[in-house]
């Protein structure tokens, strides 16, 4: 299996002075394609910087990211147009589904499309819709819908462009544990059927055995984690 | 996919409202531009309509409609008779305040030197020019009359022969017009209760000298009809308007410089003493009203897509966070800046074509005005959404992750 991504020694502060926090303390990481990995620690353990820093969004301040194998992004400077890159390789996750309010759960699959550069979006995004079982409230309005269904049109979003990489921010804390289960074993489904790396950041101890691997985290520094 | 058209769709009957609103607004800025128009056009359609080439006035005034001038009417035969001069007529205008029908109305009367001058350089829309030189009138449309209505005028009926559009007054009051004669009679009309009182005050005046106690008979005299008719000398005129040979206007101008008891006015002269001053005041108020006014309607333009943009901060962070290409974003918050400006003009348009014409002020849209407004509209709102704009360019597409 190739590597969709691999952070190198990143090292993220915040603050000045007497002030700082380290976020990230020389942390390392690999997940190839095709794995479906969990990132687990407490509260202010640094999850949501390196996820941050692992989709482009706020990059490390030191260490370098490699993603499919070149170099992106190196000491905070970006190498390659980071935002090409999250719409055509990244798939995101949140806690909340976070869908685009005035647009309908076809369009909102359809849109992130539309941004990876494809033609059939329509098709595309009613195939997924259907793919994860909510072809049937393709026209919904976020509002609409339940919470379990906005989830899953969420995902169907991230998958939109066949991406090499998902991230996912603790995204199944507003569901019930039976749905929270389902959407778990979606992401590995998606994993191992799309061939997609899928970084889930959970809280959630109950789904850990869907997981291929497990990390987890503590004051910025990450180690590989068995399950309980 | 058009992002600005899904959001659209999705507010629909906010986003109409508000530009319904915006259209309100640009609709006040749009009048005010018509009224300023209007009121140019009003100052000087009525010097036009006389269609003279020299305006005589008495001397060192700024008359007839800036002030008050009195002629001696003899101006008329002694400007005919200068070489250059095709014809001279008089010229009255007095402003009246009259009941009619349980309305109260102001007009201003305008006598035409009759015969020469029975209305026909008048814009007449209805009716015909005057035919006798005795109770006929031309009225404005904007008076309400009919044609073959009477209107009383110092006691006696007046016939509604003529009707014109917007012969106006540059203060927006309603134009008559009449024959010179008429508008005079009006003018030195006087109540018979007036005439007797005073000529009791003239009895006890003279009861109180020697002479009149001497001579009783002198009481005779303020009852006898011709003991007034030193006072029914020809009144005076307002003006004396003259048509010129065009290569001769220069010598007549010379010949009447000369003359110690007039002031002599080309058409434009007369038209910019209208302009620099019976209007200039009210032209500069509204003037910077209007500038006001818009500056007022482009910051609240620049607010509203503000507040749209700002509510839209989530959804903009997560297409951000997507990869939504930059320009897509702007132009979907430019593009709503453009539908609020066109709803909002169609609005304004709307407004000034079915309630202008209810102002009792002459809303006169203008060409320009009519090219202008559209123009301008999206250019306001092309830059009232540089606010939103900058608010995309800010938006970090890590707050998406942030819940």
């Amino acid at each position: 299996m190739t590597d969709a991504v691999r952070a190198l020694n990143l090292t993220k502060i915040y603050g000045t002075g007497s002030a700082t926090v380290t976020a990230l303390d020389n942390v390392s990481l690999t997940i190839a394609r095709g794995t479906v990995a969990a990132l687990l620690g407490p509260s202010g353990s640094g999850k949501s910087t390196l996820i941050k820093a692992l989709g482009f969004v706020s990059p490390a301040d030191k260490g370098e990211v490699f993603f499919e194998g070149r170099s992106v992004v190196k000491d905070g400077v970006p190498l390659e147009d980071l935002s090409r890159l999250r719409r055509r390789h990244l798939g995101f996750v949140f806690q909340k589904a976070n869908l685009t309010s005035f647009l309908s759960a076809r369009e909102n699959v359809e849109i992130a499309c539309e941004f990876g550069g494809k033609t059939d979006g329509r098709r595309r995004a009613r195939e997924l819709l259907r793919y994860l079982d909510v072809g049937n409230r393709e026209d919904s309005y976020p509002e609409m819908l339940s919470g379990g269904e906005q989830q899953r049109v969420a995902i169907a979003r991230a998958l939109a462009n066949e991406p090499s990489l998902i991230l996912a921010d603790e995204p199944t804390a507003a569901l019930d544990s039976v749905r929270s289960r389902t959407v778990m074993e979606l992401f590995r489904t998606v994993a191992h059927e799309r061939g997609a790396a899928v970084l889930v950041v959970t809280h959630d101890h109950r789904a850990l055995d869907v997981f291929d691997v497990l990390y987890e985290m503590e004051d910025g520094r990450i180690r590989p984690a068995q399950p309980a | 996919m058009n992002l600005a058209i899904r959001d659209v769709r999705r507010h629909l009957a906010r986003f109409v409202g508000t530009a319904a609103g915006v259209g309100l607004l640009l609709s006040v800025v749009i009048a005010m531009q018509g009224i300023y128009a209007g009121m140019v056009d009003d100052a000087t359609i009525l010097t036009r309509a006389m269609r003279a080439d020299v305006w005589i006035v008495q001397r060192e005034t700024r008359g007839p409609f800036a002030e008050s001038s009195r002629l001696d009417p003899s101006v008329e035969a002694r400007a005919a008779a200068v070489p250059g001069v095709r014809s001279a007529r008089p010229y009255t205008y007095q402003l009246i305040q009259r009941e009619h029908r349980g309305a109260v109305m102001r007009i201003a009367l305008v006598g035409l030197g009759w015969p020469d001058d029975s209305g026909r350089s008048l814009p007449l829309v209805r009716g015909r020019q005057l035919a006798q030189p005795h109770g006929e009138m031309i009225a404005d449309a904007s008076m309400g009359l009919g044609i073959g209505e009477t209107f009383v005028l110092a006691g006696e009926p007046y016939r509604v022969v003529g009707l014109t559009r917007n012969a106006l007054t540059s203060g927006g009051d309603s134009v008559a017009f009449l024959t010179a004669a008429d508008t005079q009679l009006v003018a030195f009309d006087q109540p018979s209760e007036a005439t007797v009182l005073e000529r009791q005050r003239v009895l006890e005046r003279l009861r109180r000298t020697e002479i009149g106690r001497s001579q009783p008979s002198l009481e005779d005299l303020p009852t006898d009809p011709r003991w007034r008719a030193p006072a029914l000398a020809s009144p005076p005129v307002a003006a004396v308007l003259l048509e010129v040979d065009p290569h001769r206007l220069a010598e007549v101008r010379e010949t009447l410089r000369r003359w110690g008891d007039v002031t002599a006015y080309t058409q434009e002269e007369e038209e910019a003493l209208l302009l620099g001053g019976v209007v200039q005041r009210a032209r500069m108020q509204i003037g910077l009203f209007t500038i006001i006014l818009t500056l007022t309607a482009a910051v609240i333009v620049m607010m509203v897509m503000y507040n749209l943009t700002l509510e839209k901060t989530h959804d903009l962070a997560v297409l951000k966070l997507m990869g939504a290409p930059r320009s897509r974003l702007l132009g979907m918050i430019l593009q709503q800046a453009w539908l609020l400006g066109l709803i909002g003009y169609a609005v304004a348009f709307a407004i000034s074509e079915f309630a202008f014409p209810l102002f009792p002020r002459r809303v006169l849209i203008t060409p320009a005005i009519s090219l202008m407004a559209p123009v301008a509209t999206m250019l306001v709102v092309t830059l009232a959404s540089l606010l939103g704009l900058s608010q995309v360019m800010r938006i970090d597409p890590a707050r998406a992750l942030e819940g």
